[in-house]
């Protein structure tokens, strides 16, 4: 294709790049660039929810079996749902994937960005329950390898620490800090981490055989060289299952203290669970299962990261400019107050 | 098997997008000799008819191979704008020029096409004709490779949309059109950026390119012609693209 065409010797229209959309990026401070990781893993999953595999009976057997081993009053509601899906299943699961496509869509609109954000953390609740069944917290088949305890609630909680809102007093120490205040967020990131290291050392998980069955299992309709990963990892810990579940304890455990630990440290310990994440996502969740068609998500390993970004301790910022404040305050809200150019600094990692 | 009222749902805003790319390049007045005519448009006009048709078989138009030369040619276009860009400013190119995202949309129409067609896909498939939305890919990790960026640059767009990056009024796409005023966004970036203000002017200077907006075009429909509509169909087409690309791994 040729800028310029030339029909019989005189100068005809011409083909020029779009000048319009050149037009330069708004920058976004260090919250909203997470938001945005944030509405590409909702609009990615809604994406997924569309797949062939989720509009067979398969589906609704997938949301019935997450009742298994948890109580009762648990487990009722489970079955009610997954029978429902059963019977209704292509506006159900149409229904379903729209859902998350738009909160996808919302958090990247800035003007809809709270509402997004509500939204997905009751969204979030409600799969956790009604579709993997706590995430196997009551019926003890959580695990740390397998995303445990549920995928789908970390969503609900990057959610809340990215709330676009600013805790009066001084600059956050780190990103999560914002919303809620350093004390709780760093609350919420130990529990979660602790929770992780326990599940870690259950009966079920720290069986001789309990790390490479859970990874086989992965394997299955991956291309050959994920497949190939998996199978190495598998084999790696076959018969290995109490010291791998110590050995994973014990990175966990630092990972859930490191944000105590003076900037540095954290930095170390955070670079740790993201190692930790992606090592787990790649090798024994393999990608989540997308490549194998019928994920529903990409499993705990991208928010992970996401969620230990949000924890990454902040550079002192540049005092923000009286000007810079004018011009930030004339941009569309959706991050608080600190959002825009000029609050680049004050938030950047 | 997803729903085929999914599919011509989709179909139909495909349509919907190449409609307006229409609009967009008619408005060019391509029959004169000095019309300028903006490849964004180009590439929106013939991506939306080859997208209706991979999700509705009965919107089919060329033939696959037709297709492949296509979007090869839209491909090499666009790489050759995105290393012009890169020349000027870096890796900045990437991921705030315009370039970028319809190289990754070229290649992953050229992709489909190519996959699509290839024994591996014709025997791994579901009986569907190459290039449709039904059927699957070959290397299904670059499926997903291209769907990841194709949705990280409609989340990246959506944003810069909302946040008034692209104005809604000021025409400043069509050269040989003239410039049409706006509601004009306002803000101004800061530092090598560009200056944007209420009456609807704009400048932009970074990158060596210009964009200049003022003064209302006789005859109006500022709205269809301005940067937010091409943003909007390219979002659309994002989606759209990675929602193929998903349901066929």
């Amino acid at each position: 294709m040729s800028e310029v065409a030339a029909v019989s010797g005189r100068p005809a229209w011409r083909i020029r790049p779009d000048e319009g959309t050149r037009a330069p990026a708004v920058r976004i401070d260090a919250r909203r660039a997470l938001q945005l990781a944030l509405a590409g893993l909702w609009l990615l999953d809604g994406v997924l929810q569309y797949q062939p595999a989720m509009f067979t009976p398969a589906f609704s057997r997938m949301l019935a079996a997450s009742a298994a081993g948890n109580p009762a009053v648990i487990a009722r509601p489970i079955i009610w749902d997954a029978t429902l899906v059963g019977h209704h299943l292509a506006l159900l699961n149409t229904i379903f994937a729209t859902i998350q496509l738009l909160l996808g869509l919302g958090i990247a609109f800035r003007p809809t960005v709270r509402l997004a954000l509500a939204a997905s953390v009751a969204w979030s609740v409600a799969v956790w329950w009604f579709g993997e069944g706590l995430g196997g917290v009551l019926a003890g088949g959580a695990s740390p390898l397998d995303g445990g305890p549920g995928a789908v609630i970390i969503y609900a909680l990057i959610a809340v620490l990215l709330w676009p809102a600013d805790r009066p007093g001084g600059p956050a120490p780190f990103v999560a800090a914002r919303a809620v205040g350093a004390r709780a967020a760093r609350v919420l990131w130990l529990v979660f981490w602790l929770s992780q290291a326990y599940f870690a050392l259950t009966p079920e998980n720290r069986a001789p055989q309990a790390a490479r069955d859970m990874i086989t299992g992965m394997e299955s309709g991956e291309p050959h060289w994920l497949a190939a990963m998996t199978r190495g990892a598998a084999s790696l810990v076959a018969g290995q299952g109490l010291a791998t579940s110590i050995v994973l304890t014990v990175a966990l455990v630092l990972i859930a203290v490191g944000v105590y630990l003076p900037a540095r440290a954290a930095r170390t310990t955070l670079l740790l669970a993201i190692v930790l994440t992606v090592v787990i996502w790649v090798f024994a969740q393999a990608l989540g299962g997308i490549l194998a068609s019928g994920a529903t998500d990409p499993e705990s390993g991208p928010l992970l990261a996401l969620l230990a970004l949000a924890y990454w301790p902040a550079r002192p910022g540049p005092a923000r400019p009286a000007a810079a404040t004018g011009r930030a305050a004339q941009l569309p809200a959706a991050d608080g107050p600190a959002d825009g150019p000029a609050a680049e600094g004050t938030a950047s990692r | 098997m997803t729903p085929a009222w999914i599919l011509d749902i989709l179909a139909a805003l495909m349509l919907v997008v190449a409609a307006v790319s229409a609009a967009r390049l008619a408005a060019a007045r391509p029959w004169r000799r000095d019309a300028v005519v903006v490849d964004t448009d180009v590439a929106h006009l013939l991506m939306a008819i080859a997208m209706a048709g991979m999700l509705a078989s009965s919107l089919g138009t060329l033939p696959d191979t037709a297709w492949e030369v296509v979007f090869g040619l839209l491909a090499a276009w666009f790489a050759g704008r995105v290393l012009a860009d890169a020349r000027r400013s870096g890796v900045r190119a990437l991921a705030g020029g315009h370039c970028a995202p319809h190289l990754v949309h070229s290649g992953s129409m050229l992709y489909v096409f190519l996959a699509g067609s290839s024994p591996e896909a014709l025997t791994g498939g579901m009986g569907d004709r190459p290039g449709s939305a039904s059927m699957a890919l070959s290397h299904p990790t670059l499926a997903l490779v291209f769907a990841l960026v194709l949705v990280g640059y409609a989340i990246w767009d959506l944003d810069q949309l909302s946040g008034r990056r692209y104005a809604t009024g000021a025409q400043v796409s069509l050269a040989g059109v003239g410039a049409v005023g706006g509601v004009g966004a306002t803000y101004q970036a800061g530092g090598d950026h560009a200056s944007r203000t209420a009456d609807g002017h704009a400048a932009a200077s970074r990158d060596g390119g210009t964009a200049r907006a003022g003064g209302p075009r006789p005859g109006g429909g500022g709205f269809l012609l301005s940067p937010a509509v091409t943003v909007g169909c390219r979002i659309t087409m994002g989606i759209t693209m990675a929602f193929m690309l998903l349901i066929a791994l």
